[in-house]
């Protein structure tokens, strides 16, 4: 097996990287000021820091703060290497071997070597969240203290991109640890910030890791990755569930920065002296699938009916309060996947044709169940507006309101009793590729297909998203699967949410992101 | 003494059996399989097997309430599926935060109802009663989410008074204790506090009527005597009637209050419980509080029995 395709700091991929940051190698992010306890205002109260098992953005927002993935995504949601400083692929595609950063210790003291990580991709593939992506592996090796190789059963093109995904990350931990069932484990990473206290539905304190060695072959901080600095003593995120709580700390200065700004408080937060507003465009997709098992949404002319009567404007301004962009796409504009292919069939809001696909298909006014939660304000919405739209096209839409754990095991469990289901696809459209669709493919097929094979042109596409050679055959294939997404309609994309995030105009360096990264954030004195 | 309370515990019997039917039977009351929801959607059908063993719903139905049961005199509430503990250390562990902002909202709610009603009573039809009387409708008709919200834009974002939330530890720091429960006490007790108002009013009213009073006043006693010693002892009766009320209340409405304010009491522990699908935790909870509340009622009838002469001597 001949070494090739290096994925290497010092190519010219991170020769890009550095250009984007302005800086050279040697320019690597110091702390202008160091100090003082950053507070965030959670919107989450995550019950376990166990990031391997957990796939909630509340565990997210602090866990990545403490603990570090062999390769995760970059700024751009790249595939970067962050505990590897090195990763090659063989040339046929069959193993990849990960040079590890030396010097790294864990939280505990102890020197980070190749069988912890061993022991940590062993734990995942037993209880991770996305463990599935581990049944291509054949088998994995730590042939001395700095090196782990992986090895699959068949050559896996996007296997990188799935190992890097950040909303379920192979975090890394101490092979004590590894063995530890769910929620067991004591939380011990190798990152910029250690636990210091974790009190369950009160607030996570978190302290400076003094003998923190970041990765050096970036500047700053890129996504979760690159040259980390713990700027602060301490991060102390506070669990304030309810909005106007959360608005309100902000508002008087007892927390720093808050994750999210709901759209009726901006103008007033704007307004505050001290406060500052930051907009991360494209933070969330506002998505629905209907349930090709229960009539009438089994019928492929009244799924069609139903996506030609919406009016997505009109659906996202009521869901969003004016803070969308309609987006004929299952990715975010500018990203590697991108594309808007199907999207002629995207806003359509044409009640003629609606009425004329239910009449081809034989719809006879069967009730047409959409499935949300008052829990979520946009979800809620989107289905009020979105069953006017399908009533004035002849649709007999009703709504079933439960709470979001129940509306989300009905949607997952049941076949029947619901016809249309409304979720947001946060991180995973912000991962792209093979991670955005998975969901829609067998075996997970949210839409519930009668054929638990499920659609088998959509099938056919994924396969080729996971497995083209190259990033243009994937985003190739990534289209065709979006087009028969459309057309077949597995899934209904409404358009793209933003997502504000509020800080205290004494807090520097902090970039909002689709979660909350505390490294290389410090406090004006 | 000893004959009522045995009698009292007798009678709270058929209640729990009740109560811990109900908490076992949530994991088939709740939609979906619990199993899947716990599993999550990359749960492999082996790993939902495993998860339905773990949670003993293979076994057939008497099996799992024999188990429940069994489990249950032991004192074995089973482990939190989130948190990963035992659900009894996780609940003994937090009661002590609940308690102590019930306990203080309880206390705001006995002097500001009992004075206001007093103060109501003693005006009967002047201003101050038209006052007292529409603070008390206010304090049952405001929900306590909103009054929370309101308290908080008040007090800590306009005055700057008090925190907006968080909790500090009596012993860790009392004036940062009292800082941080001022406003989940308020909230909680104002609603309280209105129908104490009513109460007190009206008892109020049909005392200071009675012939032993009207015997005082003509006797020469000052009003503060008469009200003081001879009525207010006839008012408590009541009174310590809707403490146990009052309180089971203070315990459910700290679900919310404790979310607004984030605040690790029960409450929240088990709002997360629900919100998570902790089915151990939920079902612990609802067993825990319920166990509470009948012990708790159970002295708030000692304590009335003590204080009112006719129960004791009817209960001979």
């Amino acid at each position: 097996m001949s070494i090739s395709k290096r994925l290497v700091f010092g190519t010219g991929l991170a020769a890009a990287m550095l250009a984007s940051f302005g800086a050279t190698a040697q320019d690597q992010f110091t702390c202008p000021n160091q100090g003082g306890d950053l507070i965030v205002g959670l919107e989450g109260a995550p019950g376990t820091l166990d990031q391997q098992t957990a796939t909630s953005s509340a565990v997210r927002n602090i866990a990545m703060n403490v603990f570090e993935a062999l390769i995760i995504r970059d700024e751009n949601m790249a595939p970067t290497p962050d505990l590897a400083d090195e990763i090659t692929t063989s040339d046929d595609g069959l193993s990849y071997t990960f040079k590890l950063r030396q010097g790294v210790t864990f939280h505990n003291g102890k020197p980070m070597t190749s069988a912890d990580v061993l022991a940590s991709f062993e734990r995942y593939k037993t209880v991770g969240v996305s463990r599935s992506i581990m049944t291509s592996v054949k088998s994995w090796e730590a042939p001395d203290a700095s090196t782990f190789v992986i090895t699959l059963n068949e050559a896996q093109p996007a296997f990188l991109e799935n190992l890097s995904s950040s909303t379920a990350p192979v975090v890394i931990m101490p092979a004590e640890e590894a063995g530890k069932a769910a929620g067991q484990v004591e939380i011990i990473g190798t990152g910029p910030f250690k636990l210091a206290e974790f009190v369950p539905d009160s607030h996570v304190k978190l302290e400076r890791f003094a003998e923190y060695v970041p990765g050096n072959a970036l500047p700053g901080l890129s996504g979760f990755a690159g040259h980390k600095q713990a700027c602060v003593d301490t991060v102390t995120f506070r669990m304030l569930t309810e909005t106007a709580a959360r608005m309100a700390a902000l508002e008087t200065g007892e927390v720093h920065i808050v994750e999210s700004v709901p759209a009726i408080s901006m103008e007033r937060l704007a307004a505050v002296e001290g406060v500052e507003l930051l907009t991360l465009d494209a933070f969330g997709l506002n998505i629905g699938y209907p349930n090709w098992s229960a009539p009438p949404t089994d019928n492929l002319q009244v799924r069609q009916a139903m996506l030609a009567a919406l009016n997505m404007e009109e659906i996202m301004e009521a869901a969003t309060d004016g803070v969308f962009q309609l987006n004929p796409s299952l990715q975010f504009p500018g990203t590697t996947y991108f594309s808007t292919a199907g999207g002629e069939l995207y806003n359509q809001n044409n009640v003629e044709r609606a009425k004329a696909l239910l009449a081809e298909g034989g719809y006879n006014n069967e009730p047409v169940v959409l499935l949300t939660t008052q829990q979520i304000t946009t979800m809620y919405n989107t289905a009020l507006v979105m069953q006017a739209q399908l009533q004035a096209a002849g649709i007999n839409a009703q709504l079933q309101v439960y709470d979001w754990p129940t509306a989300l095991a009905t949607s997952e469990k049941e076949t029947t009793g619901w016809n249309f289901f409304f979720t947001h696809w946060t991180g995973s459209a912000a991962q792209g590729g093979a991670t955005t669709l998975r969901n829609l493919a067998a075996p997970a097929n949210i839409y519930k297909p009668q054929d638990p094979a499920g659609d088998p042109a959509y099938n056919a596409a994924f396969q080729q998203v996971q497995n083209g050679a190259t990033v243009e055959e994937r985003a190739a294939a990534f289209a065709e699967a979006q087009k028969v997404t459309f057309e077949n309609v597995l899934a209904i994309p409404f358009g793209v949410m933003s997502n504000v995030q509020g800080i205290r105009s004494n807090v520097e360096g902090f970039k909002p992101f689709y979660n909350t990264r505390v490294s290389n954030v410090w406090l004006q004195p | 003494m000893i004959s009522f309370v045995v009698s009292r515990l007798l009678q709270a019997i058929p209640i729990l059996i009740l109560v811990s039917l109900i908490a076992f039977g949530i994991i088939y009351l709740i939609p979906g399989d619990a199993a899947v929801v716990i599993g999550g959607p990359s749960a492999t059908p082996e790993e939902l097997e495993q998860i339905r063993r773990n949670l003993g719903l293979d076994q057939p139905l008497h099996v799992q309430i024999a188990t429940f049961y069994i489990n249950l005199f032991k004192g074995d509430l089973g482990r939190s599926l989130t948190l990963g503990i035992p659900v009894m250390d996780a609940l003994i562990a937090r009661s002590p935060i609940t308690i102590g902002i019930a306990i203080y909202s309880l206390v705001l709610t006995i002097v500001i109802g009992l004075s206001t009603g007093m103060l109501a009573a003693l005006n009967h039809n002047r201003w101050i009663d038209q006052a007292a009387t529409l603070f008390a409708l206010l304090g049952v008709s405001l929900p306590n989410f909103w009054l929370s919200l309101v308290m908080i834009v008040l007090f800590s974002v306009m005055l700057g008074w008090l925190p907006t939330g968080g909790y500090i530890p009596f012993t860790q720091d009392p004036i940062g204790w009292l800082r941080t429960t001022t406003l989940p006490a308020a909230a909680l007790a104002l609603l309280q506090a209105g129908l104490l108002t009513r109460i007190t009013r009206s008892t109020l009213l049909e005392v200071l009527n009675q012939d032993y009073i009207r015997t005082a006043r003509a006797k020469g006693l000052s009003e503060w005597i008469v009200v003081g010693r001879h009525a207010l002892a006839n008012v408590m009766m009541p009174v310590v009637t809707m403490v146990g009320l009052v309180l089971s209340v203070l315990l459910s409405g700290s679900i919310v209050i404790e979310s607004i304010f984030g605040i690790p009491g029960i409450g929240s522990l088990l709002g997360s419980a629900i919100s998570n699908r902790d089915y151990p935790m939920i079902q612990g909870g609802l067993l825990f509080v319920t166990t509470a509340l009948l012990l708790l009622n159970i002295v708030i009838d000692l304590l009335y029995t003590a204080l009112d002469p006719r129960v004791r001597v009817k209960g001979r």
